[in-house]
């Protein structure tokens, strides 16, 4: 793919994005946009691609495991609701839920500095356990099984963002926001040291990286992505209770993130998708989805562990490969490496 | 390589949202029940209810000439999920909308079907469900706060109880409960000797039992879902609990006689609708739904059964497919199985949504529910 492609394409990309979902019928244009519904279901699908991300730094980059990112989107949910009831602007609000998670991920993420990987991923479970109890039965601050009702959305510039397009707008740009940080995070020389503790730590260490301070960034700001997706998911849904952030929806986060593809930047959006979406598609198979969706899953851990991501990466390079050949790109030359690059990069 | 996978998300996304088109002699009811997950058997079996009672509404002719299509969205026990999927029937303005059966999922969606104004038909039990001042939740069970006053009635009167072990579930239908007989016992001289929660989907109940016998109460009431309900039983059995346990509806009901064999014969309690109730026409019912569903129904087949019958009435009365006067005729209807068979029991709804019917006390016999008394309606 052309350079002036990719980037016309990223373009249309993006205005889809914008105005997919809106009633565009006003300008002459066919198209009545999605229901509310629909404009649902693709603001949830970008919350929880955030907290996938988060995942995704943690499992695919640092090489980390990790079953609490429910329990973060949580903490994020309620830190939101209740500085929200008392009265903060929901920007503040916001921030203060990705920095809360930040500083829980570090204290929990402390014991990384010994133990890694499974235990780890023990300790992470644990904690997951821990916050919903605390969500449960601390009925003054959570309301416990009852949830919190009636969670308002924010109001920016005097406009309510009630109206489910313009809060999707919301959380689109705050979307975009935390995806160029993740962008520039992988690219800096930070990003590099988390893959390289994943790919071999031994090394990493021997050239210099310090592996526990790293280990321990990475899951701590994969964790303040799961306090900022919390932020959003709360007004999302303007209603809250502990279900939504048990150990199965850890574990959920978890399974997208390798579903989509651990470690490819796209993959947490593809493995939310799939989550997200699937349930929908599938509804004709009505009580018989979830069977369906594991069996999807297992399928495709057995036949392509790198995910979907990956499935598409090896589809594309195949076909491309004849192409390639007939060109005849040779080392050094320099033009004709792009399309490895490409479907790579 | 993002770009592509991500266009063909868009693409799918896309091809997903593209609005269905209506059809004109058909009236598309949807149901928003817990098809999976905690509440699967409460849910299924008000869906089941629902689907034969429309087939049989169907048949007769639909109402008021349309014929009803009934579509399900599961909300996996999950009062978020709940949201979501009456979000999405709304955006198809129904005239009405069934279920969800758990009270966190009612207490959830329904601000939504109030701001909207669609009538919601529920099976949940929460007390305070009524009392959030909707004119459009209507309940097809009671509520705790009419049920919970006959049982202490029952514990004090019958049981004759001084003290009492209760055993609840930790969600907000056990914890709803729990409160609110906690209340009525207080007024009428029982004491609370030991006060358990249990959780959801817990599958060993040896200590709690434990618990129980060590409190030596009068009697013990038992309030949990039907898995818990049966699990707690079959060990009160086996560790020989020799206290009255006592019931409401669930514990008495035929899912947890099922699963519980012979540790369910001797439970008592009340039960505001039942499947062996002294009428021809629920025996009728539930012949036909067995023989249909081939399982034995419970009160929350019955719920959907006649909930369903509910709606026919009240759009009948109102004479026109419009939700805002449906819900204005259910107010103050009292529906009679004489004129409406498939009501099953004469029942009345008030101003806030509340149901009145007659209920009954019962006691669990060689695996079968006896009735040993009818309460009268309360009003």
């Amino acid at each position: 793919m052309s350079r002036t492609l990719k980037i016309a394409l990223g373009v249309l990309l993006i205005a889809i994005f914008i105005v997919g979902p809106a009633d565009l019928t006003g300008f002459g244009i066919p198209w009545t946009g999605l229901k509310r519904y629909g404009t649902y279901i693709l603001t949830l699908w970008l919350v929880t691609a955030v907290a996938a991300m988060g995942v995704n730094l943690i499992v695919g980059y640092a090489g980390q495991e990790t079953l609490a990112q429910a329990a973060f989107l949580g903490i994020g949910a309620f830190t939101t609701t209740l500085l929200q009831k008392a009265g903060l602007p929901f920007g503040l609000c916001f921030i203060a839920s990705g920095l809360v998670c930040f500083l829980v991920g570090i204290i929990l993420g402390f014991p990384a500095l010994r133990v890694q990987k499974h235990y780890l991923a023990f300790v992470t479970l644990a904690f997951s356990v821990f916050v919903w109890l605390v969500i449960r039965n601390e009925e003054w601050l959570t309301g416990g099984v009852n949830g919190i009702q009636g969670i308002k959305r924010p109001v920016l510039f005097g406009i309510s963002l009630r109206p489910a397009l313009y809060y999707y707008w919301l959380v689109l740009t705050l979307t975009a926001v935390l995806t160029g940080m993740m962008w520039w995070l992988l690219r800096s020389p930070w990003g590099r040291a988390f893959t390289a503790l994943r790919e071999n730590s031994v090394r990493a260490e021997s050239l210099g990286i310090d592996v526990r301070g790293y280990t321990l960034m990475a899951f701590a700001i994969g964790s303040g992505y799961g306090g900022f997706a919390g932020a959003m998911y709360a007004p999302l849904v303007e209603f809250i209770d502990p279900s939504p952030f048990a150990l199965g929806a850890s574990l959920q986060y978890l399974l997208m993130v390798v579903a989509g593809g651990a470690g490819s930047f796209v993959g947490p959006f593809v493995g939310a998708a799939v989550s997200v979406l699937l349930p929908e598609w599938l509804r004709f198979a009505e009580g018989f989805y979830l069977i369906i969706f594991a069996l999807l899953v297992m399928l495709l851990m057995a036949f392509c562990p790198t995910g979907i991501v990956g499935l598409f990466e090896r589809l594309t390079t195949k076909a491309r490969r004849p192409h390639a050949d007939d060109k005849g790109p040779t080392l050094g030359t320099g033009t004709g490496s792009t399309t490895v690059a490409g479907s790579k990069s | 390589m993002y770009l592509k996978s991500t266009v063909a998300a868009v693409l799918a996304a896309a091809a997903w949202a593209m609005p269905a088109s209506a059809q004109d002699n058909t009236l598309k009811i949807p149901g928003v029940l817990e098809l999976s997950g905690a509440g699967a058997i409460s849910g299924t079996n008000f869906r089941d209810g629902i689907v034969m009672a429309i087939e049989d509404i169907n048949a007769a002719g639909g109402v008021l000439g349309k014929k009803l299509v009934f579509e399900t969205v599961d909300t996996a026990s999950d009062p978020g999920k709940a949201r979501a999927a009456i979000q999405r029937a709304l955006d198809d303005k129904p005239t009405v909308i069934f279920g969800p059966v758990f009270s966190g999922s009612v207490n959830a969606t329904l601000p939504m079907t109030n701001e909207a104004q669609i009538p919601q038909i529920i099976g949940g039990e929460a007390a305070n469900i009524t009392s959030q001042g909707s004119k459009y939740i209507f309940r097809t069970s009671f509520g705790q706060n009419v049920s919970m006053p006959k049982i202490a009635n029952y514990l004090r009167d019958g049981v004759k109880a001084k003290s009492l072990a209760i055993v609840y579930v930790n969600n907000d239908f056990g914890k709803g409960g729990r409160n609110a007989i906690m209340k009525e016992l207080e007024s009428r001289g029982i004491k609370v000797a030991a006060d358990l929660s249990i959780e959801a989907g817990q599958a060993d109940f040896a200590a709690d039992v434990v618990k129980v016998k060590a409190a030596s109460a009068d009697a013990v009431f038992v309030y949990l879902n039907e898995e818990e309900s049966a699990r707690f039983l079959i060990e009160a059995k086996k560790q020989g609990l020799d206290k009255p346990l006592i019931g409401e509806t669930t514990l008495l009901g035929q899912k947890v006689i099922d699963l519980a064999k012979e540790a369910a014969n001797g439970v008592k309690g009340h039960v505001g609708l039942t499947i062996d109730a002294p009428s021809p026409l629920v025996a009728e019912f539930a012949k036909k739904f067995e023989a249909k569903f081939k399982y034995k129904p419970d009160h929350n087949g019955m719920k959907g059964y006649l909930g369903a019958y509910m709606f026919k009435t009240a759009a009948e009365k109102a004479g026109k497919l419009d939700p805002v006067a449906i819900a204005a005729a259910m107010h103050g209807l009292t529906v009679t199985p004489d004129k409406v068979p498939g009501i099953l029991i004469e029942a009345t709804w008030d101003d806030t949504g509340e149901i009145d019917r007659i209920s009954y006390l019962a006691e669990v016999k060689d695996g079968k529910q006896v009735i040993t008394q009818t309460l009268p309606k309360l009003k």
